[in-house]
């Protein structure tokens, strides 16, 4: 397919004279402009969340600096170490009020998360402030068409505790941001939708002009309303100018990068009963790969189990769920195999990047991708020595090859999340807050 | 907790919500049962809740919980889809999943904001519904009354969103905002030089709106009582619909709301009973079990298929339907008293689970009501195949998670996390060594000081179960070694049977209020707060008067003053 522009006029004529016209400005923001036109290489950024942790006998490597070997857990990583940083010996510092939901929110946001007054009902959390791909995408997202995406593999997710078990990304308390599970979908969703290239329907304009008058009645009701409801009404708002960027958004531009997308048709639906988890997470990784490549995105939240699952891994001979299996101080090989298993998933994800040439490298040149869990071990929801990769260059700010960093002293996990934050260009002078609160990197991953 | 006279709870009064908070603080650990027996401090202020029956001296003064804004849940809105342009448009839509807080979707809805993703979903939906909708001849017939001129026919539009807009809405647009979705809707019919158009358009757009997606409750100054919202006639009716109806008000409650037919609490008790008699009652109710119970997490149930080949998605679904018959025929056919629920001696099969159960005489097609053999041990819901399947793990049986189930769902006893760092210690059998049980193995949970405050009162209840498996299904041994069901409930006595647990459950004194506080949870979509314990009291003593008639509950509750009223939202 050839380049596609769209013009003013092309479009002026599609809609006939009378049409009162709103904006265009982004409809003639094309993606990729930026850089292709002489701007700096977008740096990504993503984290990639598997549930319940590690057995750390198995997952700590041997060796600290660049003089490390991969682990039994980390042996899927061997043809990719060199683009991988290990950190181990780091603790969530927020208070442990509860196993995983501190974990899940202490690890991914550093904010000591919220529970819910239930006053006799069932249990819920929510995350206490925004996870780090939230914060990144809120700094390093202008111009891109989805400012972050969410997906998600195994559909054995916690849905009774509230926000902190169900999602991983968040941009507040009261803001989760919900993950896709099927990758045709999200396909659809990021390469399908675009302004056609044939201008002469005007439903595109005419849907955003709709979102216009919405956006005018919220606005009319939140005056009406208390601080709880506005701020709902706030993020109803941005949700609405993003889904108006997006409507108006034209096909990207084909480069040596950006190539044409292969559509995914892969689903997410059981095989005899069984989640077809690598499927999806290859397809879900192709994905990613495609949509930083055309710079649809840059940054992605990677759910691949979430906390407290019970997903089987059944290629693996395995018939319990894996929260059960953590749990089983007799069955923690099946643990450690589950590990291996998620592992190579990330490499494939890892290799997809790489296999995507960018400027003079590749795209995982040009990310940061942060590997973690809610707990350390899930046996005993220990939280001293949580399970971290942080691979990628990083457009040179990461070291390489990668090393083993081993905190002795039980470092806060918040100074990797700030690292990988000013990795990708996000500048913020902290993360987290309280006992979470890191304004200090994790210096020895640094370049 | 000692075994009371049944009407204790209702003399009793004590505000089960301070009760909680006691309970909450003491457990840390859950230490046990004694601290439930305390004495709860009671505030000094008398009640004034008017028209609170149940309100004793003790009871704190009425103080509703604050306005807020709930999303539709998903069901709700694609039977709102469906009410306004029928059930074509509505499989045309796909809204955005619910988030469930405390324990239930309605809780998310009130605080969770909606998603850039959910409102991309909103937004396709409202435009394939709208598209449907004016697809046919016949259902733009339907829907607009004028005929138009052309496609610039303002009046006609004008008139058409007028109505369209006040049903959708569940109150009239004012001037304002109809001339907004006029001008949207001109936008459309003359870009495409289509009145229909126009029409489209104008619909996705109405559809969009915080008006149509949220239930707005904003609720009017009380004169009566400064400081305290009364809602209005169109917040009440929507409440009111959406709550007993699953969908969105009715030509007929709107109009009744418009004439202040809602604005008293025996017109609200009317315009109640009056939906609870329509059949979208019965699948709003069943939208409750499915949630209250778990039930709809069973069609995607794994069970280890090694173990139990016969567990296919079929059969789960046939539990589910089980149970939901089950309560609707209670509810519904037989308006009986609901704490049968626990403890009746027949259920609902079709032929694949008369032969799970082993149960004879099973119609050749679909479900019937069969009596259960006094032998089985069945009886109620606890021995329904769907909840022991859902409270079991895919291999093993969970005699903690039942008891979890009954603790915090049936009885309203939250239990504490597990603590950190406990490593449990499960060994698996050496060779040579005796088979064991679940209770011999979860000796552990009974006797480490760290387990034993909360495992105490959830195993023991399961424990009692065990002579089911992890499908539901009968036996006499785990892991080759014989079972022992005999367990005790509280001091309410001892039982092996799940229709004898029923039995307890059905006398045990928070079953009641906490079945009723799950209730208002879902239907006004917050957890009770401290100021609604008279409200709900009143609520209680309703539906003990009525014989624990489900129907008398939801009216009651729909007519309540915690329903009727709220208090502002906390501006800063």
């Amino acid at each position: 397919m050839a380049p596609f522009r769209l013009n003013r006029r092309t479009l002026l004529k599609g809609l006939g004279a009378a049409v009162a016209l709103p904006t265009l400005e982004a409809m003639l923001n094309t993606h990729g402009t930026a850089y292709a036109a002489g701007g700096t290489i977008p740096k990504r950024f993503a984290t990639f969340f598997f549930g319940n942790g590690v057995v750390l006998n198995k997952w700590v490597p041997t060796g600290t600096g660049a003089n490390w070997q991969p682990s039994p857990a980390l042996a899927p990583l061997a043809e990719l170490k060199d683009y991988v940083n290990v950190v181990t010996g780091y603790m969530v510092k927020t208070p442990d009020r509860r196993g995983h939901h501190n974990g899940a929110a202490g690890m991914l946001s550093g904010y000591p998360f919220i529970e819910v007054p239930a006053n006799g009902a069932n249990y819920a959390s929510k995350f206490g402030g925004p996870s780090v791909d939230q914060v990144a995408a809120s700094m390093i997202a202008q111009g891109t068409t989805f400012p972050s995406i969410e997906l998600a593999i195994s559909k054995s997710i916690v849905r009774g505790e509230g926000p902190t078990l169900q999602y991983i990304s968040h941009k507040g308390p009261d803001r989760p941001m919900p993950q896709e599970l099927n990758p045709a979908a999200l396909f659809n969703r990021i390469f399908g939708s675009f302004t056609p290239s044939d201008t002469t329907d005007p439903r595109n304009q005419l849907r955003s002009s709709v979102l216009d008058a919405v956006r005018d009645d919220v606005r009319r009701l939140e005056g009406r309303l208390g601080s709880a409801d506005r701020a709902r009404l706030d993020a109803h708002l941005t949700g609405i100018s993003e889904l108006r960027q997006q409507i108006l958004a034209l096909p990207p531009e084909y480069t040596s990068t950006c190539t044409q997308p292969t559509p995914i048709t892969q689903t997410n639906t059981n095989v005899n009963g069984k989640e077809p988890l690598e499927a999806v997470s290859k397809a879900m990784s192709d994905l990613v790969a495609m949509a930083w490549a055309c710079d649809l995105t840059r940054v992605a939240s990677y759910m691949f189990s979430g906390s407290v699952n019970g997903t089987v891994f059944h290629m693996l001979g395995q018939t319990q769920g894996n929260h059960d299996l953590t749990h089983d101080s007799g069955k923690q090989n099946q643990v450690h195999d589950s590990v291996v298993w998620v592992v190579k998933q990330f490499a494939y994800l890892l290799q997809r990047l790489k296999a995507t040439p960018e400027a003079n490298g590749n795209l995982l040149d040009n990310s940061c991708i942060l590997f973690t869990s809610d707990v350390c071990e899930g046996l005993a929801h220990s939280i001293t020595d949580y399970p971290i990769l942080v691979a990628g260059r990083a457009g040179g700010y990461l070291k390489y090859p990668g090393i083993h960093v081993r905190s002795t002293t039980r470092e806060n996990t918040s100074d990797v999340l700030l690292t990988c934050l000013r990795a990708v260009g996000a500048n913020v002078a902290s993360v987290g807050a309280d006992q979470g609160l890191s304004n200090t990197e994790c210096a020895a991953i640094k370049a | 907790m000692t075994a009371t006279p049944k009407y204790r709870h209702h003399r009793d009064q004590r505000p089960m919500a301070l009760l909680l908070v006691l309970a909450c603080a003491v457990f840390g650990g859950c230490t046990g049962q004694a601290e439930l027996n305390e004495e709860v401090s009671r505030p000094d202020t008398p009640g004034e809740g008017p028209s609170t029956p149940g309100g004793g001296p003790q009871t704190p003064a009425f103080k509703p919980a604050p306005v807020t804004l709930r999303s539709l849940l998903g069901w709700q809105y694609r039977n709102a889809i469906a009410g306004l342009l029928g059930a074509e448009a509505a499989n045309a839509v796909e809204p955005p999943p619910d988030s469930a807080v405390n324990g239930f979707d309605a809780i998310g809805a009130s605080q969770l904001a909606l998603s850039p993703v959910a409102l991309m979903k909103y937004e396709s939906s409202a435009m394939n519904a709208a598209k449907v909708a004016l697809s046919s001849t016949a259902t733009r017939k339907a829907l607009i009354s004028c005929t138009p001129t052309g496609a610039g026919d303002e009046a006609c539009l004008r008139e058409f969103l007028s109505r369209f807009g006040r049903r959708a809405w569940r109150r009239p647009l004012s001037d304002a905002e109809l001339a907004t979705w006029v001008t949207v809707g001109k936008q459309a019919a003359t870009a495409y030089d289509d009145f229909y158009k126009g029409v489209e358009f104008a619909i996705a757009g109405l559809l969009q709106s915080p008006h149509f997606l949220y239930q707005v409750e904003v609720g009017e100054l009380d004169l009566m009582r400064p400081g305290r919202r009364k809602l209005t006639g169109h917040e009440l009716a929507t409440r009111l619909s959406f709550f007993l109806a699953g969908t969105t008000p009715s030509e007929e409650l709107l109009a009744a709301a418009e004439r202040g037919e809602l604005n008293t609490r025996d017109g609200l008790r009317a315009h109640a009973q009056q939906l609870v008699a329509r059949p979208e009652a019965r699948d709003a109710l069943a939208h409750f079990f499915d949630e209250f119970l778990r039930l709809r997490e069973l069609p995607t149930l794994a069970k280890n298929a090694t173990l139990f080949p016969s567990f296919t998605p079929t059969l789960a679904s046939g539990m589910r339907e089980e149970t939901q018959r089950f309560l609707a025929d209670l509810v519904w056919d037989q308006n009986g008293d609901f704490r049968d629920a626990f403890d009746a001696d027949y259920t609902f099969v079709n032929q694949e689970l008369a032969s799970f159960y082993g149960l004879a005489g099973a119609p050749r097609t679909g479900f019937a009501r069969l009596p259960l053999p006094p032998e089985s041990g069945r009886g109620g819901l606890l021995s329904q195949a769907s909840l022991l399947s859902l409270l079991s793990y895919q291999s093993t049986t969970s005699p903690t998670q039942r008891g979890k189930f009954v603790r915090e769902r049936l009885l309203c006893q939250p239990i504490a996390a597990p603590p950190n760092n406990v490593i449990p210690s499960f060994p698996e059998p050496q060779p040579g060594e005796a088979p064991k049980t679940m209770r011999e193995k979860l000796v552990e949970h009974q006797t480490n000081p760290s387990c034993s405050g909360c495992h105490l009162m959830m195993d023991p209840i399961g424990l009692g179960l065990e002579n089911y498996d992890p499908v539901g299904r009968f036996r006499v041994t785990d892991n080759g070694a014989t079972i022992d069901p005999v367990s005790s409930f509280d001091q309410l006595g001892t039982f092996q049977t799940p229709r004898q647990l029923g039995q307890l459950l059905r006398q045990h004194e928070r079953t009641i209020p906490c079945l009723v506080r799950n209730l208002f949870r879902a239907a006004t979509g917050h957890v009770e707060v401290e100021g609604e314990t008279a409200p709900l009291l009143a609520m209680e003593s309703a539906f003990t008067a009525s014989g624990y008639r489900m129907r008398e509950l939801l009216v009651e509750i729909a007519s309540s003053d915690a329903f009727r009223f709220a208090s502002p939202q906390e501006v800063q």
